[in-house]
């Protein structure tokens, strides 16, 4: 027996042996044709078949995706255009701003130089401006010194004409003591001759002395003017009566039968005041248009225009001595003295107040003068010198009227009051009121009786007033005019006393 | 440099011819039966990919639940390939013939198969049973890395010897020394030998082999292989995963008819059949029962990886060289049911 090792080994080998055998039945035999048969082919197929299925199913999520990215595109293209769209309007928008921007810098910078312009132009005006008020401040201290000059000057010649007025005074006075003398000797023995102790004094001529009636009743009433009667005078002794209106007329009356005698034509302007000479011959016309007229009553000339004042002339008188003088008193503050045979002014008085009324003295010496200011002065007519004032009035002086005799003076004045002076010693003999009697304007003038007893006044409301100077009581009021009394005045020879009222009318009373 | 036994063992392959079962033929003509070969130390499942190609067209429309059956018994998949063959073709049948079924999984019998993981977890997990039954534990294969693991498997299932072997030795597996190998073969198998073991029991007086029996009952008496009635059912198979405990006897070796014996006690008396075919190194072959007692059973055929070995053979030989790569041993054998 063999060894249980060799037993084993043998065993082995046995296996090995079996083993091979198997392999060789196994797949010894049948590998290679297995593998030769066409499992690779087969599995190739199933192989193709799954790669087209991939491949199919690939294509399809391509296509897929392919719609996807065109829809996508077609999107995107829509928004492309629409954004090139927008972007050409917004590039059309920015050409049109950019114009508009370089226009408005244009306008800008012009805008900017006009604005230098007129900065520089303005400052040159302002310094222009301030050089001129400079100027004008020099001018103005200049104006003034030369008006202080100016008014240091006229100081001047005023106390200079004061001076050689006054020295010419002197020697007049020097003259008329002379003459004084002369006279009081004469005097003297005609003294004597008196009965009535009234000193009365005659130049020229005769007097008539006349006993005046109170009038009361209406004679005539004629319209004498168109406008406003400012002046009524009556011829020397007689009954003819001047009137002077605002129509530039002086016309003639007959108070007796109330008719136009003679219309006398020339004045170029309103008639404030009249005169007429002693001998009746002329008539002397105190006018607004800064002259005086003086007509030659039987021609009915203007003989003489008098220039000389600078405003209008509101007051005439004439000398009762000689019809040579004439005092004139205007509004420019001056009185002044014509000569009539020369035809030109021969003095002139001034003063501060306008003279509203005139009167000369009997002698024809002395000026009585009624002022704004309510004083009554005297003038020298030679040397035109003040004698003397005396404040009459509390406002104006409207009426300066001398008696017959030239002893009495009377004084209206706006303040209603009509005051009596004594013409040697100025003062007031009587004072006349009456409470309907109020002066209608600065030149409403009164007028005494030739008798030298009654005081006849206008009033506003047309009535006229006379008063009793002896008792200073009212003795008539004389009703016929509506508007107001502007000029009274009573006739030489005793009646009728006229009045003239602003409407032009005219009425006689006797 | 393993040695010409493990070659063998590792290349074998059995033929298959596989039809598709004719209630699933969806297409006319019917499809041809398809020829594989089947790695003997493979599994049924993992042929799927080979064979599904053939008969894709042919299917009815459906899901695939793929599984075998041989003369009607379904297949268990599991079983590696080789063992099935040489257990249920008492009478090698080259090709064999298998049916494929593409529905109808009969999940009464076979646990279900998610197609090639399924496998090797089973394949892992039989690992970790044979290093816990060599071992004592199976803390090796635990520790082994995943890519390792996987390519081990890969090794494996590709029938790829060198790899394995490169693999192997990180499992540490405690083997028996075996100087009849190193006799048997020329070129020395120095990875298979010499690894003795670091841990585990049975240095080199005992050690235990895991063994996977399947013993096949027949009832009737046979003379020849080609008599062999079909099996109708796994009723008739009893499986047994018993280890073996490797005794080292001085002056004694261990043989196949040793192990047979521990293994099945019940057919004690094994009888030395020299019928021209070898006997595996099952447990005892007992032949004592066709010499007259009727109450023992007989061991008619024992089959290791295809082959019957003499029963004086060398177990330790038979382990080292025929085991399969989860180091089980499977046996496969054919009795005749004792007459009780």
């Amino acid at each position: 027996m063999l060894s249980q090792e060799e037993k084993a080994m043998e065993a082995i080998k046995d296996a090995l042996r079996a083993l091979r055998k198997r392999h060789l039945l196994e797949e010894g035999a049948h590998a290679p044709a297995i593998s030769a048969l066409s499992r690779p082919i087969l599995s190739q197929g199933s192989e193709w078949k799954e790669k087209t299925e991939k491949l199919e199913t690939e294509l399809q999520q391509c296509y897929k995706a392919q719609s996807r990215l065109s829809e996508q595109l077609v999107i995107e293209v829509a928004e492309s255009r629409t954004s090139k769209a927008f972007l050409q309007e917004k590039e059309l928008l920015i050409i049109d701003l950019q114009k508009d921007l370089t226009q408005t810098r244009e306008e800008c910078t012009r805008l900017q130089e006009e604005l230098d312009d007129k900065t520089k132009t303005v400052d040159v005006l302002i310094t222009e401006n301030q050089e001129i008020r400079s100027q004008l401040e020099e001018m103005t201290n200049r104006a003034q010194k030369a008006e202080s000059e100016n008014k240091m000057l006229i100081d001047r010649w005023m106390l200079q004409k004061m001076q050689d007025a006054e020295r010419l005074n002197e020697a007049n006075d020097l003259y008329e003591e002379m003459l004084a003398k002369l006279k009081a000797n004469g005097l003297e023995s005609l003294a004597r001759q008196q009965v009535d102790g009234i000193v009365r004094r005659n130049e020229d001529g005769t007097d008539h002395f006349v006993e005046s009636t109170i009038p009361s009743t209406c004679g005539h009433r004629i319209h004498a003017h168109e406008g406003g009667c400012g002046s009524i005078i009556f011829e020397y002794n007689s009954g003819t009566l001047f009137t002077g209106g605002q129509d530039r007329a002086v016309k003639m009356w007959d108070t007796n039968s109330g008719t136009l005698i003679k219309s006398l034509y020339g004045s170029l302007g309103n008639i404030l005041d009249l005169a007429v000479t002693h001998d009746n011959k002329s008539v002397i016309a105190a006018s607004s248009s800064n002259n005086l007229f003086v007509w030659d009553v039987s021609s009915g000339r203007v003989r003489h225009t008098l220039t000389g004042h600078t405003d209008k002339v509101c007051a005439v008188d004439v000398s009762k001595f000689s019809s040579r003088h004439v005092v004139s008193a205007a509004y420019d503050r001056t009185i002044k003295l014509w000569d009539l045979h020369k035809g030109y002014c021969t003095n002139t008085v001034l003063f501060a107040s306008n003279c509203n009324a005139i009167c000369l003295s009997i002698d024809g010496l002395t000026v009585f003068s009624g002022h704004m200011d309510g004083n009554l002065r005297l003038w020298d007519i030679q040397t035109g010198k003040l004698l003397s004032e005396v404040a009459g009035h509390s406002s104006a002086v409207t009426s300066v009227s001398l008696s017959r005799n030239g002893n009495r003076i009377l004084t209206s004045g706006r303040d209603n009051v009509h005051n009596v002076f004594d013409t040697r010693t100025l003062e007031i003999c009587g004072t006349l009121r009456a409470s309907g009697n109020r002066l209608a304007s600065n030149w409403s003038r009164s007028c005494i009786s030739p008798d030298d007893d009654y005081v006849a006044a206008g009033s506003a409301d047309g009535t006229v007033h006379v008063w009793s100077l002896s008792n200073g009581n009212i003795v008539s009021v004389l009703k016929e005019q509506t508007s107001p009394i502007l000029c009274c005045s009573w006739s030489g020879i005793g009646k009728p006393l006229a009045s003239a009222d602003k409407n032009g009318y005219v009425c006689t009373w006797t | 440099m393993a040695n010409e036994a493990v070659k063998y063992v590792w290349e074998g392959a059995i033929p298959l011819q596989i039809n598709l079962h004719k209630s699933e033929v969806a297409s006319h003509p019917a499809p041809p039966p398809a020829l594989v070969l089947a790695p003997r130390i493979g599994y049924l499942p993992l042929l799927i990919p080979l064979i599904k190609p053939y008969f894709k067209d042919s299917l009815p429309p459906g899901e695939d639940s793929i599984w075998f059956d041989y003369k009607g018994v379904p297949l268990k998949w599991y079983i590696p390939t080789g063992v099935l063959f040489d257990l249920l073709c008492a009478e090698p049948e080259r090709p064999w013939n298998l049916t494929i079924h593409f529905r109808g999984y009969p999940t009464n019998i076979l646990i279900p198969c998610e197609g090639e993981d399924s496998v090797k977890w089973n394949f892992v997990n039989s690992l970790k049973e044979a290093q816990y039954i060599i071992n004592g534990n199976c803390k090796n294969v635990m520790n082994m890395s995943q890519s390792d693991q996987e390519d081990l498997w890969t090794s494996v299932m590709n029938g790829d010897l060198d790899a394995y072997t490169r693999l192997s030795p990180k499992l540490k597996m405690a083997t028996i020394e075996d100087e009849f190998s190193r006799k048997a073969s020329l070129s020395s198998p120095q990875s298979r030998q010499g690894v003795t073991e670091t841990d585990g029991a049975g240095q080199n007086k005992t050690a235990r082999i895991p063994v996977r029996l399947y013993v096949r009952s027949i009832n009737q008496n046979f003379e020849n292989l080609e008599d062999v009635p079909e099996m109708d059912t796994w009723d008739d198979i009893s499986y047994l995963n018993r280890p073996v405990e490797f005794l080292r006897e001085e002056g004694k070796c261990f043989t196949l008819r040793n192990a047979i014996e521990s293994l099945l006690p019940e057919f004690i008396g094994d009888r030395a059949q020299t019928s021209g075919e070898e006997r595996s190194k099952d447990g005892g072959t007992e032949e004592a029962e066709a010499e007259g007692l009727p109450e023992m059973g007989e061991i008619k055929l024992a089959r290791i990886q295809g082959i019957e070995m003499k029963l004086e053979i060398p177990f330790s030989w038979v382990v080292n060289n025929l085991m399969n790569p989860e180091f089980y041993l499977h046996i496969s054998v054919l009795v005749k049911a004792p007459q009780r």
